[in-house]
C-alpha cells in the first residue's frame, strides 16, 4: 500500500513538471491549436473533402501523441541530470518507478488531449459528447503505450540527448505520416504499396483518430471491437517501453551508470 | 579572417561529429515530400494551385530555411544561459568578428540542411536555369540572415528569462508558419488570417522562392516587393543583432 502511495507521488511529481514546462506548452498549444484554427481550414478551401472535419479529431491525436512522447525527455532529462539516482533511493522498486514515469506519460497527455478535446467541441459540432468520454480511458491505454516508446527512445539514447531528439523526431513523423491523421484510408491505398497500407490501419494513431470522427462527430454508435482494436495495438507498445526503461534502470542500479 | 573561421569550426564540429541532426533532417525532408506531400496533392483539388507536392516541397525548404535560422538565434541564448557566451566575449576577437562568426556559422548548417532538400526540391521542379537556381539559394540566405536577426533581436528577453525566450519564440515560430504562405498561396487565405500572413517574414520568403522556381505569378505576392521586405528585414535585423553584441558587456548571464 505504501509502494503505491510513492508510486503516486512519483507520478504526480512528474504529471506537475510537463505541465509547469512553459517552452513545452507554448510549443504544444501554438502548434496544436493553429493545427486546427488556421491549416484545417485553410486546407478546407483546397480540397473537395470536408478537411476541417476530418483534420480537427486528428489534432486531438497529435495533442496526445507529442504529450506522450515528452515522457521520454523526462526520463532522459531525469537520467542525465541525476534524479533518477534520488528516485531510485526513495522506497519504492524499480518496477514501481517505471509503471510511475508510464503513468504520469498517460496522464499529463490525456489531460492536455481533453483540452484540446473541449476545444474542438466548440468549433466542431460533435453528436455525441457521450462518446468522448467513453473514448477517454482508450485513449489513456493510447498515451501510456505511446509513452512506452518514448522511454524506449530515452533507454536506447540514455546519455546521447541529441540522439534521443532526433530518434523521437524520425519516430514522430514515421507515425503520424504512416497514419490515417492527416488523410483517409482511401487516398492512402492507392497510393502506398499493400503492406504500407496494413501498418497504416494498424498504426494505433490510426485507430484513435478514427474513432474519435466516428463515434465523438459523426455520431455512430461505438463497437466494442474497434475499442478492443486500440487496446490491441497500444498495449504492446507500453509493455516494450516498460521493459526498455526497466532494463535501462537496472544497468544503472548495477554499473551506476549508462 | 582566421581567427572567424576557427571560431566557426569550433561551433560547428559538434554538430558534425556525428552529422545526428543533418541525416535527420534530410530523412525527414525525404519521407514527407514522397509520403506526406504526394498523398495529400491527391487530395488537393483547387484548380489554382496546380500540383500541391511542388508547391508542399518549396514550403518545406522554407521551413527548413527558417527552422535553422531561428536555431542560430536560440544557440547565441544557450551559448549566455550556459555561460560560453562570457568566455566568447573574452577572446582577442572584435565584436564585429563575433556577430561575423555567428552568422557564419548559422549560415554554414543553414547550406549543409538545405544541401539535399534543395537538390530534391529542383528536382522535382525540373526545368530550371543556374540563374534560377542561385537566385533561390541567394533569396533563402537573405530570409535566413533575416530570421536569424530577429532571433538574435528578441534574444533581450532572455536576458530577463531564458525560459520567456523560449517559450515565446517556440510559440512564435508556429504561429509564423501556420500564418503564413509555406503550406497554401495568398489567394486562398481567408481575410483575417491573409492579413496576419502580411507580416510574417515567410510569406514573403516563399512567394519569392516559388516565383524565382517558376510557379504561376498570379497566385504569388508581387516579387520585387516581397524582396525589398526581405532585404529590409535581413539589413534591419543583423544590424539590431550587431548593436546587441557590441553592448554585450564580459560576465553577461542569461537568467
Amino acid at each position: 500500500m505504501s509502494e503505491i502511495r510513492v508510486i503516486l507521488a512519483i507520478a504526480r511529481n512528474d504529471f506537475s513538471y510537463f505541465f509547469r514546462t512553459k517552452w513545452l506548452m507554448a510549443i504544444l498549444l501554438s502548434l496544436n491549436l493553429s493545427d486546427m484554427l488556421v491549416v484545417a481550414l485553410v486546407y478546407k478551401n483546397m480540397m473537395t473533402i470536408d478537411y476541417f472535419f476530418y483534420f480537427v479529431p486528428a489534432v486531438i491525436v497529435m495533442g496526445l501523441f507529442a504529450a506522450s512522447l515528452d515522457t521520454g525527455r523526462r526520463i532522459w532529462l531525469a537520467l542525465r541530470e541525476g534524479v533518477i539516482q534520488y528516485e531510485l533511493s526513495l522506497p519504492v522498486s524499480t518496477h514501481g518507478l517505471v509503471i510511475a514515469y508510464l503513468l504520469a506519460g498517460g496522464a499529463a497527455a490525456l489531460v492536455y488531449a481533453s483540452s484540446l478535446m473541449a476545444i474542438a467541441l466548440i468549433v466542431l459540432p460533435a453528436h455525441a459528447i457521450w462518446s468522448a468520454v467513453m473514448l477517454l480511458p482508450f485513449l489513456f491505454v493510447l498515451a501510456m503505450g505511446l509513452a512506452g516508446i518514448a522511454a524506449t527512445l530515452a533507454a536506447v539514447a540514455s546519455t546521447h540527448g541529441e540522439f534521443f531528439f532526433a530518434f523521437q523526431n524520425v519516430v514522430q513523423v514515421a507515425l503520424l505520416t504512416l497514419s490515417t491523421v492527416y488523410y483517409p484510408m482511401e487516398v492512402i491505398q492507392d497510393y502506398l504499396p499493400p503492406a504500407l497500407t496494413a501498418v497504416v490501419a494498424a498504426n494505433p494513431l490510426s485507430l484513435a483518430a478514427e474513432a474519435l470522427r466516428q463515434y465523438t462527430f459523426a455520431g455512430a454508435p461505438i463497437e466494442p471491437t474497434f475499442l478492443l482494436k486500440i487496446l490491441l495495438a497500444s498495449i504492446p507498445f507500453t509493455i516494450v517501453g516498460a521493459f526498455a526503461y526497466y532494463g535501462a534502470l537496472r544497468k544503472f542500479q548495477v554499473q551506476g551508470k549508462l | 579572417m582566421s581567427n572567424v573561421i576557427r571560431l566557426v569550426w569550433f561551433d560547428l564540429k559538434p554538430e558534425l561529429r556525428p552529422p545526428i541532426w543533418i541525416i535527420m533532417e534530410w530523412t525527414v525532408f525525404l519521407v514527407q515530400v514522397s509520403v506526406y506531400g504526394a498523398i495529400i496533392s491527391q487530395l488537393v483539388t483547387n484548380p489554382i494551385i496546380g500540383d500541391y507536392s511542388q508547391f508542399f516541397a518549396v514550403g518545406l525548404v522554407i521551413m527548413i530555411t527558417f527552422d535553422m535560422a531561428s536555431h542560430t538565434g536560440r544557440h547565441f541564448v544557450e551559448h549566455a544561459h550556459e555561460g560560453r557566451l562570457p568566455y566568447l566575449l573574452s577572446l582577442p576577437i572584435s565584436r564585429s568578428k563575433l556577430f561575423l562568426a555567428i552568422a557564419l556559422q548559422g549560415g554554414a548548417e543553414l547550406a549543409l540542411m538545405l544541401a539535399v532538400p534543395l537538390t530534391v526540391t529542383l528536382v522535382i521542379i525540373g526545368n530550371l536555369s543556374w540563374v534560377s537556381v542561385v537566385a533561390c539559394v541567394l533569396a533563402l540566405f537573405f530570409l535566413g540572415f533575416g530570421v536569424a536577426g530577429l532571433m538574435l533581436g528578441l534574444s533581450f528577453i532572455a536576458f530577463k528569462s531564458s525560459d520567456l525566450y523560449t517559450a515565446f519564440v517556440t510559440g512564435l515560430s508556429a504561429v509564423i508558419i501556420r500564418f503564413s504562405t509555406v503550406l497554401y498561396p495568398f489567394i486562398i487565405l481567408p481575410p483575417q488570417y491573409a492579413s496576419a500572413a502580411a507580416f510574417s517574414p515567410l510569406t514573403y520568403g516563399s512567394d519569392l522562392v516559388r516565383f524565382i522556381l517558376g510557379f504561376d505569378p498570379s497566385i504569388l505576392l508581387n516579387p520585387y516587393f516581397a524582396a525589398a521586405i526581405l532585404a529590409a528585414l535581413a539589413a534591419s535585423t543583423l544590424g539590431l543583432g550587431l548593436f546587441l553584441v557590441q553592448r554585450l558587456v564580459e560576465g553577461v548571464k542569461s537568467a
